[in-house]
């Protein structure tokens, strides 16, 4: 019931607010008091950056837009902003202060309209956007004008057949012709990100283009600079006086303090890198190296980032850094995230002069107190000893000294070790090896990897190794409760075993594996494996047998992950980018909007909503088809002589169900498509056709038999 | 505590206190052209108002805001959103524009229909009157049957923004009966 008149002229006479915050906001926000209506806006943008929803003042501060006053403009403008989404049509009452505040004497009330103007993401905004863009980005005032750039692109987001009809896009080529470096910047950034809206390359970069910018790059501000040298990267040279021109001037920017500017800078001197004569290329590998160390006098977070980027880079170009090895080495004080990256960078620059440097240094963070620490240190020792014969032996023995040292920390990751040793030099080191393993027990270890790799040094130095059999007996009475990892090593170990080095107990345990292999284990891979052993043994051809299980591994090269080819090209393209940190493409953790409706939407949810829609179409059709097909019973039921004036109207009915059987058909057909969906639509018809079926009979039964 | 004080001092005085006039009617009778001439004296050239303007004009020692609301179709249901604390509302209507006398009565009806202009004074300029064919006040405010309104202060002027003539008539006969109201 609203407020009778009384009681309001009483409260408006007393001066009563009526209860509440956001009464009491909404009174002060139509006060007849200009400082009051200030003083509430400021108390309304108060709350709402505390987060309190605010958004039902949105007409009552609306009405304050209008005003001479910049401070306050400022904060009608913020909440306006802010709020725009949740009263989409009353955005349209701020229109023509907008609009009026676009042609504005002071140059900031006109980049501060236009700005606000854009971020006003909604659609019925956009139409009244083009005029004011369109004058803001001639503007006099550079500053205007480079407002007016960035909101090209958002109202592209809004409406990209409209910012294209109107010409925006050539504006912006235009721009970048302008006076003004900050103008040029943000019309690069802004054609960039268009680009990417879009899916297509709106940056056609020339020779004359690359100049200009080429020129502008070291007036413009970091974030001007990161946009330009995006630009420049995917710029693709004509000629080498180019590819020198480029690498003349973005070389300077590698001494800027802005780490993204810095990265972005060698990612543009990379591109260029393979265009560039051999001699050349190491004169300026070199050159790149200082920079990407300095990276690493950044607070930790940059750092990580920062060898995120120089792990892609070595994985291009791996000689790069190969003399930097100590700037990698681990600080007390990094955070753990930080010294795993910097093993994995410190065992990829590894060469045969610091080997033994690096071993020293791995050593000393193999008895850190962190596991995980521990343990990566642990795998780089044996990396290294894999990737540098020379330093093998002494990595073995420090490996050995481990072992004995700390053996319940590095025990589990060790193995694994031990076991990609043993391939790389597959009988150097046995008599060590086998010290360790004659010491160790099944209970010992854990994770199905260490496992499975102890289990495998079993199976291929049987011969060296104490106490076998019995061994054996406890993997085999072990056998069902192991991970399926785990069973397939042990499955290939005991098959191994058998033919190696024979005895009527190793026959015993063999066949009970085997035997719970094929019976008891649920895992197909598992069971398919102990049957083709199985198959292999009973052929009795031993030597077929010998050549099938003993084959030799081939000798391991290298422990270190690499990335794919095609996927290190891409990665390539991403340094300075958030895909150089998670090694994966851009496009595949975020997909950029292809339809208008502002959400980043992902496959999966569209595919679903499609799925909804067949479903939907199916039910109806089916329904109609049902409805239809009774029709036609009751019809045949009841008196003949309807027929003809029903004849026109029938005639499609019939068509659908002309004798049951091709109704059923295509219900059996539509309802087979989509009960592999859901069985939703079957049951809903069934239910729906449901009622009829005692009052018919015959073809009619059989239709309902279909759901 | 010295702006509360500040405050109560200008409300007690009746300091900057500034009285709210809305300028309504429907798209294209002049509301724009009305409130920059009487604010600026001069005929500015105007847009369609998507939206609103406002300005503050001081007038015989009163600071008035003046709100001239958009007169488009889409844009009068949110006229709604102005009404509270109105002390006046000015109507203004194209005195050429006699096919849509009828929708110009029906929107003035709907307004003064509402509660919360319940006090508000009615003035309505007949504007436009400078061109050929324009309908006297009397005409119009038979058209908008003003006669109807009971309860009400209201006062219909002959006026043209463009040559200024009826603005001040108007609008002294409008300050007359707010400070009357109250004061």
């Amino acid at each position: 019931m609203p407020p009778s008149q009384l009681e309001r002229r009483l409260r408006r006479f007393f001066n009563i607010p009526l209860k509440g915050e956001n009464s009491e906001f909404r009174s002060g926000l139509v006060s007849q008091y200009p400082d009051e209506r200030k003083d509430t806006i400021q108390r309304v943008i108060a709350a709402m950056t505390v987060g309190k929803d605010v958004s039902a003042l949105f007409p009552d501060v609306l009405k304050n837009i209008a005003t001479h006053d910049l401070e306050q403009k400022k904060l009608v403008y913020l909440y306006l902003m802010n709020y725009a989404k949740t009263n989409p049509e009353l955005c349209i009452l701020a229109t023509n202060t907008f609009v009026q505040d676009s042609e504005d004497p002071n140059p900031l009330v006109r980049a501060l309209a236009i700005r606000t103007m854009g971020c006003i993401r909604v659609d019925k905004m956009v139409d009244y956007l083009a005029i004011p863009l369109k004058r803001t980005l001639k503007d006099d005032n550079p500053y205007v004008r480079k407002t007016a750039a960035i909101c090209v692109a958002k109202m592209f987001d809004l409406n990209s057949k409209m910012c294209i009809e109107q010409g925006f896009l050539d504006t912006l080529m235009d721009m970048l012709n302008d006076s003004n470096q900050m103008v040029v910047a943000n019309a690069i950034s802004t054609l960039l990100e268009i680009s990417k809206m879009s899916d297509s390359n709106l940056l056609k970069m020339d020779s004359k283009i690359t100049k200009k910018l080429l020129i502008t790059l070291n007036e413009c501000t970091e974030w001007g600079r990161i946009s330009i040298l995006t630009a420049l990267a995917d710029y693709d040279t004509n000629d080498s006086t180019e590819v020198d021109h480029i690498i003349d001037k973005v070389t300077p920017q590698l001494q800027h303090e802005n780490p993204a500017v810095v990265l972005s800078a060698i990612k543009v001197i990379i591109k260029q890198l393979d265009k560039i004569s051999n001699e050349r290329r190491e004169h300026l590998q070199r050159r790149l190296a200082s920079p990407l160390c300095s990276l690493l006098s950044n607070p930790p977070e940059i750092q990580f980032v920062a060898l995120r980027n120089i792990r892609i880079i070595l994985e291009r170009y791996p000689e790069m850094l190969s003399n930097d090895l100590q700037v990698f080495f681990v600080k007390y004080n990094d955070p753990l995230y930080l010294k795993l990256e910097k093993i994995d960078i410190l065992v990829r620059l590894v060469t045969t002069d610091n080997a033994a440097l690096l071993l020293a240094e791995l050593r000393e963070y193999a008895m850190e107190v962190d596991i995980e620490v521990v343990n990566r240190s642990v795998n780089a020792i044996g990396q290294l000893a894999i990737k540098i014969e020379q330093v093998s032996k002494k990595a073995v023995e420090v490996l050995y000294e481990l072992y004995m040292n700390r053996s319940t920390y590095v025990l589990e990751q060790l193995i694994i070790v031990i076991q990609n040793i043993l391939r790389r030099y597959p009988t150097k080191y046995l008599p060590t090896v086998i010290t360790v393993i004659a010491d160790l027990n099944f209970d010992d270890l854990s994770t199905p990897e260490s496992l499975s790799s102890y289990i495998w040094i079993l199976g291929q130095y049987c011969k060296q190794i104490p106490h076998l059999e019995d061994r054996l007996q406890t993997m085999a009475s072990q056998f069902q409760e192991m991970d399926p990892l785990v069973q397939s090593a042990a499955l290939t170990a005991i098959v191994k075993i058998n033919l190696t080095k024979s005895s009527p107990k190793i026959r015993q345990i063999l066949q009970q594996i085997l035997n719970e292999a094929t019976t008891k284990i649920e895992n197909a891979d598992v069971r398919d494996k102990a049957y083709i052993y199985w198959r292999i043994l009973s052929t009795d051809d031993e030597k077929l047998q010998k050549k099938v299980i003993l084959k030799k591994l081939p000798i391991l090269e290298s422990t270190i992950e690499k990335f794919s080819a095609p996927l290190l090209r891409q990665l390539v393209d991403e340094i300075s980018n958030l895909g150089s940190v998670y090694y994966k493409p851009g496009a595949a953790f975020v997909r950029l909007r292809s339809g208008d409706d502002g959400a980043f939407v992902d496959n999966a949810t569209l595919q679903s909503k499609r799925l909804e829609e067949l479903q939907q179409m199916a039910k109806s059709e089916i329904v109609n088809n049902a409805v239809k097909a009774e029709n036609l019973l009751d019809f045949d039921e009841s008196a003949e002589d309807r027929q003809g004036a029903q004849e026109e109207q029938e005639e499609e009915k019939i068509e659908v169900s002309a004798s049951s059987d091709s109704a059923a058909n295509i219900l059996d057909e539509l309802s087979d498509l989509f009960s592999g969906l859901s069985t939703q639509p079957a049951k809903n018809v069934s239910s729906s056709s449901a009622s009829p079926a005692p009052h018919n009979s015959g073809n009619h039964e059989d239709l309902l038999n279909l759901f | 505590m010295g702006n509360v004080f500040s405050s109560i001092f200008g409300k007690l005085w009746g300091g900057n206190k500034e009285i709210r006039i809305l300028i309504l009617g429907l798209d294209g009778a002049g509301k724009t052209t009305i409130l920059y001439k009487m604010q600026l004296g001069e005929v500015v050239k105007t847009k369609p108002t998507i939206g609103f303007n406002v300005e503050t004009l001081k007038y015989k020692n009163i600071s008035i805001n003046m709100w001239d609301l958009g007169g488009q179709t889409s844009i009068r249901p949110y006229w709604r959103c102005y009404y509270a604390d109105t002390a006046a509302v000015i109507f203004v209507v194209d005195s050429t524009d006699k096919d849509r006398m009828d929708v110009a009565k029906k929107e003035l009806h709907t307004m003064l229909k509402e509660d919360e202009l319940s006090d508000s004074a009615l003035l309505v300029f007949a504007n436009k009157q400078d061109q050929p064919g324009a309908m006297t006040a009397a005409e119009v405010s038979k058209a908008l049957g003003l006669a109807e309104l009971k309860d009400r202060s209201w006062s219909i002027v002959a006026s043209s923004a463009i040559k200024g003539e009826g603005l001040t008539e108007g609008l002294d006969w409008l300050i007359d009966v707010i400070k009357e109201e109250q004061m």
